[in-house]
C-alpha cells in the first residue's frame, strides 16, 4: 500500500467520525466544531488528490464561511449558547434505512475496478480558462442562484412594519 | 464590430429570458425606491411573461409573429454532433415548454394583482415569480445534466423564499422549512447522481452520454437511479410525494397555484430529457449499453421503474384525494395523481406519447394554476377551505362557480374539455404501443374514472347544497374590490382559464399540432 | 504521484451519503438537519473532484481533465448559497415561534 493510499484511508476514518460525530453529540456548539474538522479533512483530500485550488476553496468557503454561519445561527436562536437539546432519540428504521443505503453503495461500488490518475497538467490558469469559456454558462447559473437567494433572504430576515 | 455581432448572436435568442431578468431587477429596484404599488409590480410582471410568450410563440413559427422569431431557423432542433456537446440546444419540445412555464406565471401574476396594494412583500413576490420563471426558461433549453441542476435550482431557491415571504405567517414559513429540506434533499441526491454519471461517462453532457458505449455498469445505474430519486422529489411521485400535500397547503394560495401550476412541470421535462433518450436507444439497438456486453440494457430497465411509478403515483394519489376534507388538499393529491398519467407518456416514449404526456401537461398548467387561483380568490372573499364551507358558493358566486366546475370537468378529463383531448392521446398512444404498455393505459383510465367522483363532489356542494345557516357571514379580507369582490386581475386570469379550458376542448388542433411536430422532433434529434 | 484506487474511494462517499440520509430522517433540529445536507453535498462535490482525474473520456474534445474541478467550484458555490438560504428560513421561523425544532414547529398535519 503506497502512502497516497495509506493518507487517504487516514482522512476517510476521519471524515466518517467527524461526520457521525457532528450528527450525533447532544450539544450543539461541538457539532459545530466537528464539521468544521469535517471540512478541513475533506480539503486535505482534495490537496491529495492534487486539486489544490479547490483545497484553498473548500477551507475558505466551507470551514471558513459555512462553519460560521452556521455558528452565527446558533448564536442568534438561542439564548445560552451551551444547551444540550441537540440529539434527540433514534428510530430504528431511519438507522435501518442509513445502513441499508450505505451497504447497497459500498456494494455496488466498492468493486470496480480503476483507480484515478491526478491530472497531469494542472495549472490555475487553466482551470479559470475552462471555468469563464467552456462553462461561463455555469457560473451565469450560478450568478441567478445567488440573485434570487440575496432577495428572498434579505426581506425574510429584515426587521419592518408589516 | 464583429465583437458587438457575435455578442447579439449569442444573447439574441435569450431574449425572453433577459427580458425576465430586467423586469426583475426593475421590481428589486423599485422596492429600494420604496415605490410600493402592487398594480405596478404586478404589471411589469404580466407585462414581460406576455411579451416573452409571444416571442416564444414566434420562435416556434406560430402564424401571425412567426416574423419575430429570435432563433435563427436551423438552430432549433439542429443535430448536434456529441463531439460538440453544447451546454445549451434550443428543442422544439423545450420551446412547448417554455410555453407553458410562462403561461402559468402569466396567469399567477395576473391572479395576484388583486392583493392589497402597498403590501411590503409584492415586491419579492412578483421578482422570485420572474426569477423562478426565468430558472424554468433555461431548464427548457438545458442538454447538460450540470445546467440542468443548476436551473432547477434557480427555481427551487426562488420557490423556498416565494412560500415563506408573507413572513408572519407561521403556516408559510413552516412549509417553507419543510419545502427546503426536501427540496435541498433533492438536490444532494441528484448531484450525486450526475457525479456518478460524470465518473461513468466523463462528461455532463446528455448527447456525448448518449453518443457512447462505453462507462462502468455500476457507476451509470445507480446514477441514474438516483437521478430519478433526486426529480422524483421535484415532481412528486410516490413515494417521495408527503411533502407536497403540506406545501401546497402551507404555501400562500397565490404560491401554491405557481407550485402545482408551473414549478413542478420542470421536474417533467427533465424526466424527458434525462430518460428518453436511453429508452429511445435501447429501442433502436443503438450504442447505448453501458452495461457492455450481454447485460440488460439500461432503458428497458428504467422503462419497468417509471411504469411502476407511474402506476402507484395515479392510485395513491387518488385514493388520498378521495379522503379529503379540505379544498386545497383535494387539488394537492389531485396534482399528484395527474403527475402519474404524465409519467406514462414518459415510459412508452414513442413521439405520439411524448405528444400525449406534453397535452396533458399543458391541460394540468392551466387546469391547476387556474384552480388554485380560484382557491384564493375565495379565500379571499372570506370563505372557509373545507369542501363544506364551499356549499352554495355556485349559487351565489356564479362566476366563480362556473369557472371552477369548467375546471374540475378538465381534471377530471370530461369530453368537451381540454383534459378529455389530452388523456384521450395520451391513453391511445400507450395502447399503441402495445406490450404492458396497454395495462398503464388500463390503470390510467380506471383512475381517471375514480377522479370523477371526487371532483364531481365539489360541483355538487357548489350548486345543489345549500349553504348553513348557522354559518358566520364571510369576511373578505379586501372589502370593495371590483368584480364580485375579486379584483380584475384575478377575474380575468380564472376566466381565461375557462375559457382556455373549453376552447382546447373543442378545437385542440392547434395546441395538437404543435405538440406532434415537437414530440416528433425531440424523438429524433433530442438529447 | 501513485493512484487511488476507485471502489475506496467511492466507498467514503456513499459513507458520507449515508450519514447525510441518516441525519435527515433522524434529526429534528433545523441546525443539524442543515449540516446533514451539507455533508451530503459534500459527497457530491468530493466525487467530482475525484472523477476529475478518472480516465474516463467519451471524446477527446469533450472531456478536459479539469473539468471536474470546474463542476466542483460551481457545486460549492451552489451548496453555500443553499445555506443562507436555509439560515434566512431559520431566522424567520424562530422570530416568529422561538424555536429552531422542526418538530416543535409542526403545525400542518402530517
Amino acid at each position: 500500500m503506497s502512502l497516497t493510499e495509506l493518507a487517504f484511508f487516514a482522512l476517510a476514518i476521519v471524515a466518517i467520525a467527524t461526520g457521525l460525530l457532528a450528527l450525533l453529540v447532544r450539544e450543539l456548539v461541538h457539532t459545530i466544531l466537528w464539521i468544521g474538522i469535517f471540512f478541513v479533512d475533506l480539503a486535505a483530500i482534495y490537496f491529495l488528490l492534487e486539486a489544490p485550488f479547490l483545497g484553498v476553496l473548500q477551507l475558505g468557503v466551507y470551514a471558513g464561511a459555512v462553519t460560521i454561519l452556521l455558528l452565527f445561527g446558533i448564536m442568534v436562536t438561542r439564548k445560552r449558547i451551551f444547551s444540550r437539546d441537540a440529539a434527540t432519540g433514534v428510530g430504528a428504521l431511519p438507522i435501518a434505512l442509513a445502513v441499508v443505503t450505505f451497504i447497497f453503495l459500498i456494494g455496488a461500488l466498492g468493486q470496480l475496478p480503476g483507480s484515478a490518475v491526478p491530472a497531469a497538467s494542472y495549472s490555475v490558469a487553466s482551470l479559470s480558462t475552462l471555468l469563464f469559456n467552456t462553462e461561463a454558462p455555469y457560473l451565469l447559473l450560478l450568478g441567478l442562484v445567488m440573485l434570487a437567494a440575496l432577495a428572498g433572504a434579505i426581506y425574510l430576515v429584515r426587521e419592518g412594519r408589516e | 464590430m464583429s465583437d458587438l455581432g457575435a455578442f447579439t448572436a449569442f444573447v439574441g435568442p435569450f431574449l425572453p429570458e433577459l427580458l425576465l431578468l430586467a423586469g426583475a431587477l426593475v421590481v428589486f429596484l423599485l422596492d429600494v425606491l420604496e415605490v410600493r404599488r402592487v398594480e405596478l409590480n404586478g404589471g411589469i410582471a404580466v407585462a414581460v411573461t406576455a411579451v416573452g410568450l409571444l416571442l416564444v410563440l414566434a420562435d416556434l413559427g406560430v402564424a401571425p409573429w412567426a416574423g419575430l422569431a429570435l432563433i435563427p431557423a436551423g438552430q432549433i432542433d439542429a443535430v448536434v454532433t456529441p463531439s460538440s456537446a453544447p451546454l445549451y440546444a434550443f428543442t422544439s419540445l423545450g420551446l412547448v415548454f417554455q410555453l407553458f412555464f410562462l403561461i402559468s406565471a402569466l396567469l399567477v401574476s395576473l391572479g395576484s394583482m388583486s392583493r392589497p396594494s402597498k403590501e411590503r412583500g409584492g415586491a419579492v413576490f412578483f421578482g422570485l415569480v420572474l426569477l423562478a420563471t426565468l430558472g424554468m426558461m433555461l431548464v427548457g433549453v438545458a442538454s447538460d445534466l450540470l445546467f440542468l441542476v443548476l436551473a432547477i435550482e434557480v427555481v427551487s431557491i426562488s420557490t423556498y423564499l416565494l412560500v415563506a415571504y408573507t413572513r408572519r405567517d407561521s403556516r408559510s414559513v413552516e412549509a417553507a422549512m419543510k419545502f427546503y429540506i426536501i427540496g435541498a434533499l433533492s438536490t444532494v441526491l441528484s448531484l450525486f447522481g450526475v457525479a456518478l454519471l460524470f465518473g461513468a461517462f466523463g462528461t455532463t453532457n446528455l448527447y456525448a452520454i448518449e453518443g457512447s458505449a462505453v462507462g462502468a455498469p455500476t457507476l451509470v445505474l445507480l446514477g441514474y437511479g438516483l437521478l430519478v430519486a433526486g426529480l422524483a422529489f421535484k415532481v412528486t411521485l410516490v413515494p417521495f410525494h408527503a411533502w407536497a400535500v403540506d406545501v401546497y397547503d402551507g404555501a400562500p394560495h397565490d404560491v401554491s397555484a405557481f407550485l402545482a401550476g408551473g414549478t413542478k412541470k420542470i421536474g417533467l421535462f427533465a424526466f424527458f430529457l434525462v430518460f428518453i433518450g436511453p429508452i429511445l436507444l435501447a429501442r433502436w439497438g443503438a450504442s447505448f449499453n453501458p452495461l457492455g456486453g450481454p447485460g440488460v440494457p439500461i432503458g428497458p430497465l428504467l422503462q419497468v421503474l417509471l411504469a411502476v411509478l407511474a402506476v402507484v403515483t395515479m392510485t395513491v394519489g387518488n385514493l388520498l384525494a378521495l379522503q379529503q376534507k379540505e379544498i386545497k388538499r383535494m387539488l394537492a393529491y389531485s396534482s399528484i395523481s395527474q403527475a402519474g398519467y404524465m409519467l406514462i407518456g414518459i415510459t412508452v416514449a414513442t413521439a405520439p406519447a411524448i405528444a400525449g404526456a406534453t397535452l396533458q401537461i399543458f391541460a394540468h398548467v392551466i387546469l391547476t394554476t387556474g384552480a388554485f387561483l380560484v382557491v384564493a380568490a375565495v379565500a379571499a372573499l372570506g370563505i372557509g377551505a373545507r369542501i363544506d364551507d364551499w356549499r352554495g358558493l355556485g349559487v351565489r358566486r356564479p362566476y366563480l362557480g362556473v369557472a371552477f366546475s369548467f375546471m374540475l370537468l378538465g381534471l377530471a378529463g370530461i369530453p368537451l374539455t381540454v383534459g378529455f383531448v389530452s388523456k384521450f392521446v395520451l391513453f391511445g398512444s400507450a395502447i399503441q404501443a402495445e406490450g404492458y404498455f396497454v395495462w398503464l393505459a388500463i390503470a390510467g383510465v380506471l383512475n381517471s374514472a375514480a377522479s370523477v367522483f371526487y371532483y364531481a363532489r365539489v360541483i355538487k356542494v357548489m350548486f345543489l347544497d345549500t349553504p348553513d345557516p348557522t354559518a358566520p357571514a364571510p369576511r373578505p379580507e379586501a372589502p370593495g374590490l371590483a368584480f364580485q369582490g375579486m379584483g380584475y386581475g384575478r377575474a380575468a386570469a380564472i376566466g381565461l382559464v375557462a375559457v382556455l379550458v373549453v376552447f382546447f376542448g373543442i378545437d385542440p388542433q392547434p395546441m395538437l399540432g404543435l405538440v406532434q411536430s415537437a414530440a416528433q422532433h425531440f424523438v429524433l434529434v433530442g438529447p | 504521484m501513485t493512484t487511488l484506487p476507485v471502489g475506496d474511494f467511492l466507498a467514503l462517499a456513499s459513507g458520507l451519503v449515508a450519514i447525510s440520509i441518516f441525519g435527515i430522517l433522524t434529526r429534528r433540529n433545523f441546525i443539524l438537519l442543515l449540516i446533514a445536507l451539507e455533508i451530503g453535498m459534500n459527497a457530491a462535490i468530493l466525487s467530482f473532484v475525484y472523477f476529475a482525474a478518472f480516465p474516463q473520456c467519451v471524446t477527446a474534445a469533450t472531456c478536459h481533465p479539469l473539468t471536474g474541478q470546474a463542476i466542483a467550484v460551481v457545486v460549492i458555490g451552489l451548496a453555500a448559497t443553499e445555506v443562507a438560504v436555509g439560515l434566512a428560513i431559520v431566522l424567520a421561523l424562530h422570530r416568529i415561534r422561538g424555536t429552531t425544532n422542526v418538530a416543535e414547529a409542526d403545525s400542518l398535519k402530517l
